[in-house]
């Protein structure tokens, strides 16, 4: 009430004023009158009220003190305080609003992925009450792999624990778009899959049981090929040369996943109702309301304990199925770099704090006089506190307003690294974010204020207008700067290292001059894939080409599990489990892998001659090691195919770890999948030519996911890469403040003792003693930040144990080089100003003041 | 001319007690605690003028202009009921407090 009303009378200031004149004036002539009355002339009555009446201004002021919102007003004249003296040190000010522009914007660049991968996945509404549920099969290491249709039938029959449960199958449709050949890439999805995600549709509806070559829309598709057009519905579009029936649009919002253009009904025929075969099903559902992900899990967990898995086949696999919320899904292994990247970005911006805190300490050493004279004159410490935090949450404001377009572009940048994550894509700053991030340079503005404010209160405790000096809280600043330095620089020490490990290893094969791309077969041509090495052979530019399925590097390898003719599995023996390549003969030239024994394939091992295959050196080595596996017959990919030659080990999914046993398969005799690669090695990159070849062989063929191996290599390590770098710029920066940091209160403290230098020097201190005293003292701080450091980082470890490739994650190495390197910096920082000191001339310095 | 210093926070009550006696404007108030207490408290304009800003901002007055009875315009103050139970509950404050100053300084 009270508040509201001085806020009523504050906004009817200057109607109150006047009339506050108004009655002081009336009063005044009522007194003049009451001395005329009395006998006195008027123009001496005039005075004598006058002087009765006192100073109208100051009581006018005090009457208006009531009604007005104080902090308001004296804050709007702290903040115009604070912005002269911002001007007025240009240089400071500069560097506390870099400081935290570069913490802000890296923050909030940072918490922006976070949020679309990991909080919010994909804007998927109340992505909380989304599971997965994928299969395990611990016998042969498989986790986190697709189901059957089999566990999609069983969780839609626990309606208990999930009010809706989807499956979806990724597909790839080649469309005609403008006559050109376009691969399409969506989802077949059973009738609840909109259901789960709890999306309605922007146009038409979703699907039903009964839907057969129905296809849903994403909204970004219908834009771009029918214009938005409502009338869209009901139409059709040719996919694989099929009509499917246009029924629906989803909403603009709905991108799950990202990079589905439309969705088609999925029909499950009897036969896939078999467990353990056709998995390739991912399966979705939502939770009934009031269940956990926790009693999900369990209810799922209960059902498969309570199932014969002799009778299916699978004692003593380990077979289950575990539910996991959709996040798990979508950030996979992003997780755990995210949060560490985060980590970073606030220990960044936490030293940048305590950088710009001692900054500001030295500024209001500087002021101690003019805090002591407003003191003494009556300003309250409330007040001078107030000014103080003022002046650093304008810096902090004006460090998040200078934030808010770096993350920006920090965000776009995001987008483009070389991550296989699709997600990334969707990552934008949303309002929330820009909240979050003005908030935290706001946080940082008070931070970093407190600490001169707090000081300052102490010291006017203490005596107004005493010079003191307690060190020791800048030293905590500088400590805490040097900690989180030597932490960051430790950590990216280790990963850097690894990255530079596994850099250095060599797949297996020359993948520099290789350029790969894929092509869907098409239907009715049978003779499209040797028609297309022909194309490939009789262009000038390719020096040698091959097809082949899967292609390294290109995240999709064919792992199974196989047998080996005329040998027993014994029951201990883990599963054999290999990786298949299906390819033509010219493969291992244009890889540069070597026929280490045997022959190669060749173009007379067609589909009615006997089926061949070839191993690599590593399953030879496994499994025949004392006897010659030329001859003998492994069954994984089809029947018994005979062993005709052994090849040298390649790695084909990422460099870190070796890959399974292979096994090459001629392309001819196993044309299983529709889609192949193409792998050529020319001199210059041969995407025009492949695509040219490709439509010599077949016009109505679609060519996609063209790149170099070099980039599907480097793409495989984008995350090790992105995280190694991204900690060594973060790292790199924070060090930089430290040192910035130590120096700062070395310098400002040589500074301030000058005179006492020139009287020690004057009584015969020697130079060398002066400098050591001074850089010891600046190096404590240093030494206690580089312990605490020390522990942080150990501290940190095993959040990066994972990213480590052949190092320890307490690689003593690492971490003495790394504190080496930040001592020698922080000596150097400490001594520039030490040897000023001792090089101050006594005649000067005892002038001085 | 001396005046005796008022007590702290004593003002805001000798106003309100005067008010009780009716409307009246910031002059009339004046004169009246000095009528009153013969001269011997002066309030000084300087303290008067805050003062009823304050005792407005609580409600415990109102504000309106109107003429005086020498036909000169002025603003009038009046007691609201808040008003009315905040002097008692000074005045109540002040008795203890004026009792409980007398018997230390008999005691002595």
């Amino acid at each position: 009430m009270k508040l509201w009303n001085r806020a009523r009378r504050w906004s009817r200031r200057r109607a109150a004023e006047s009339e506050l004149a108004e009655e002081v004036r009336l009063h005044r002539e009522m007194l003049e009158e009451q001395f005329v009355a009395a006998g006195m002339p008027r123009e001496e009555a005039r005075t004598a009220a006058a002087r009765e009446f006192g100073n109208t201004t100051v009581f006018v002021e005090q009457s208006r003190d009531q009604w007005n919102v104080q902090w308001l007003s004296g804050a709007l004249k702290d903040l115009q305080f604070a912005w002269r003296l911002a001007r007025r040190q240009p240089l400071l000010s500069a560097a506390a609003i870099l400081t935290i522009a570069f913490g802000v914007g890296a923050n909030t660049a940072i918490v922006s992925v976070l949020e679309t991968v990991l909080l919010n996945p994909v804007s998927l509404r109340d992505a909380n009450r989304v599971v997965v549920a994928r299969v395990r099969i611990d016998k042969i290491q498989f986790r986190h792999v697709q189901a059957s249709a089999v566990e999609f039938r069983e969780l839609q029959g626990m309606t208990d624990a999930f009010s809706a449960v989807a499956a979806e199958e990724g597909h790839y449709w080649t469309a005609q778009v403008g006559g050109e050949p376009v691969r399409l890439i969506g989802r077949s999805v059973t009738p609840d899959y909109f259901r789960v995600f709890g999306v309605n549709p922007e146009l038409g509806r979703f699907f039903t049981a009964e839907d057969r070559e129905s296809v849903v829309l994403s909204h970004a598709y219908w834009k771009a090929q029918f214009g938005g057009d409502r009338a869209a519905i009901g139409r059709s579009v040719i996919l694989d040369g099929k009509a499917y029936r246009i029924v629906g649009v989803a909403p603009a919002d709905f991108h799950f996943p990202p990079s589905a253009r439309i969705w088609t009904s999925l029909y499950l025929t009897s036969e896939r109702f078999r467990r353990g075969y056709n998995m390739n099903l991912w399966v979705f559902a939502r939770l009934r309301n009031g269940v956990s992900v926790g009693r999900a899990a369990d209810r799922v967990n209960r059902y498969m304990g309570g199932l014969d898995m002799k009778a299916e086949g699978y004692e003593g696999f380990g077979y289950g199925v575990e539910v996991d919320p959709i996040s798990d899904f979508v950030v996979g292994d992003l997780r755990r770099p995210l949060w560490i990247l985060w980590t970073a970005a606030l220990v960044v911006l936490l030293t940048g704090c305590a950088n710009v805190a001692g900054l500001l300490l030295t500024r209001a050493a500087g002021r101690r006089r003019e805090i002591g004279i407003r003191i003494s004159i009556g300003a309250s410490r409330v007040r001078i506190v107030r000014q103080l935090l003022v002046e650093s949450l304008l810096l902090g404001a004006l460090g998040g307003l200078a934030g808010l377009p770096l993350a920006g572009s920090a965000v776009r940048l995001i987008a483009k690294l070389p991550l296989e994550s699709q997600w990334l894509d969707l990552v934008k700053l949303d309002t929330r974010m820009l909240v979050y991030g003005f908030g935290l340079a706001l946080a940082s503005g008070l931070l970093f204020g407190s600490a001169p404010a707090v000081q300052l209160l102490r010291e006017s405790q203490a005596a107004a207008l005493v010079r003191s000096r307690p060190r020791w809280f800048r030293d905590v600043f500088v400590a805490a700067e040097v900690a989180g330095a030597f932490a960051l620089v430790a950590t990216t020490a280790l990963l850097l290292r690894s990255l530079w490990s596994v850099e250095r290893i060599r797949p297996g094969f020359d993948a520099s001059n290789l350029s790969t791309a894929f092509v869907l077969k098409p239907n009715n041509d049978p003779g499209f894939p040797d028609r297309l090495r022909a194309a490939l052979a009789a262009s000038p530019a390719v020096e040698s080409a091959a097809l082949g399925k899967p292609i390294p590097f290109s995240g999709a390898e064919l792992t199974s599990s196989f047998g080996i003719r005329n040998r027993e599995h014994s029951p201990n023996e883990p599963e054999w489990h290999g990786e298949a390549y299906m390819v033509t003969p010219e493969y291992l030239h244009t890889m540069g892998i070597p026929l280490l024994r045997g022959r190669n394939l060749a173009d007379s091992d067609t589909a009615t001659a006997p089926t061949v295959c070839l191993i690599d050196a590593k399953l030879a080595r496994a499994f025949f090691p004392n006897e010659d596996p030329i001859g003998q017959e492994i069954g994984m990919y089809k029947e018994w195919a005979r062993i005709v030659g052994i090849v040298g080990t390649v790695r084909g999914s990422t460099l870190e770890e070796g890959s399974r046993p292979m096994v090459y398969y001629s392309l001819t005799q196993t044309p299983f999948f529709p889609d192949i690669g193409i792998v050529v090695r020319s001199r210059a990159p041969a995407g025009g030519v492949i695509r040219e070849a490709v439509r010599r062989a077949n016009a109505s063929v679609a060519v996609y996911d063209i790149a170099s191996m070099d980039e599907r290599i480097a793409e495989s390590l984008g995350l090790r890469r992105v995280l190694a770098w991204l900690l060594a710029i973060f790292g790199g920066i924070s060090l930089l403040l430290a040192v910035v940091g130590i120096y700062a209160v070395v310098a400002h403290v040589v500074g301030e003792r000058t005179m006492e230098i020139g009287i020690r020097m004057a009584l015969g201190a020697k130079p060398i003693r002066i400098l050591a005293s001074f850089a010891g003292q600046g190096m404590r701080a240093g030494v206690i930040g580089l312990a605490c450091g020390f522990m942080a980082a150990c501290g940190a470890q095993r959040w990066i144990v994972s990213m480590l490739y052949r190092i320890q994650p307490f690689d003593a190495a690492t971490f003495v080089l790394a504190g080496i390197g930040v001592l020698s910096l922080l000596l150097l920082a400490v001594w520039l100003p030490a040897r000023r000191a001792s090089r101050v001339d006594p005649k000067q310095a005892l002038r001085y003041e | 001319m001396e005046t005796p210093e008022l007590l702290p926070g004593t003002l805001d009550m000798l106003v309100l007690k005067t008010l009780t006696r009716g409307a009246n404007h910031g002059y009339g108030i004046a004169q009246h605690i000095r009528r009153v207490s013969n001269d011997a408290l002066r309030i000084g304009e300087g303290s008067l003028y805050p003062a009823l800003q304050r005792l407005l901002l609580n409600e415990w007055v109102t504000a309106e202009w109107a003429t005086t009875e020498t036909n000169r315009k002025a603003r009038f103050y009046r007691l609201t009921p808040a008003g009315r139970k905040q002097l008692a509950a000074e005045v109540k404050s002040f008795n203890f407090m004026i009792a409980a100053i007398g018997e230390v300084m008999e005691s002595a």
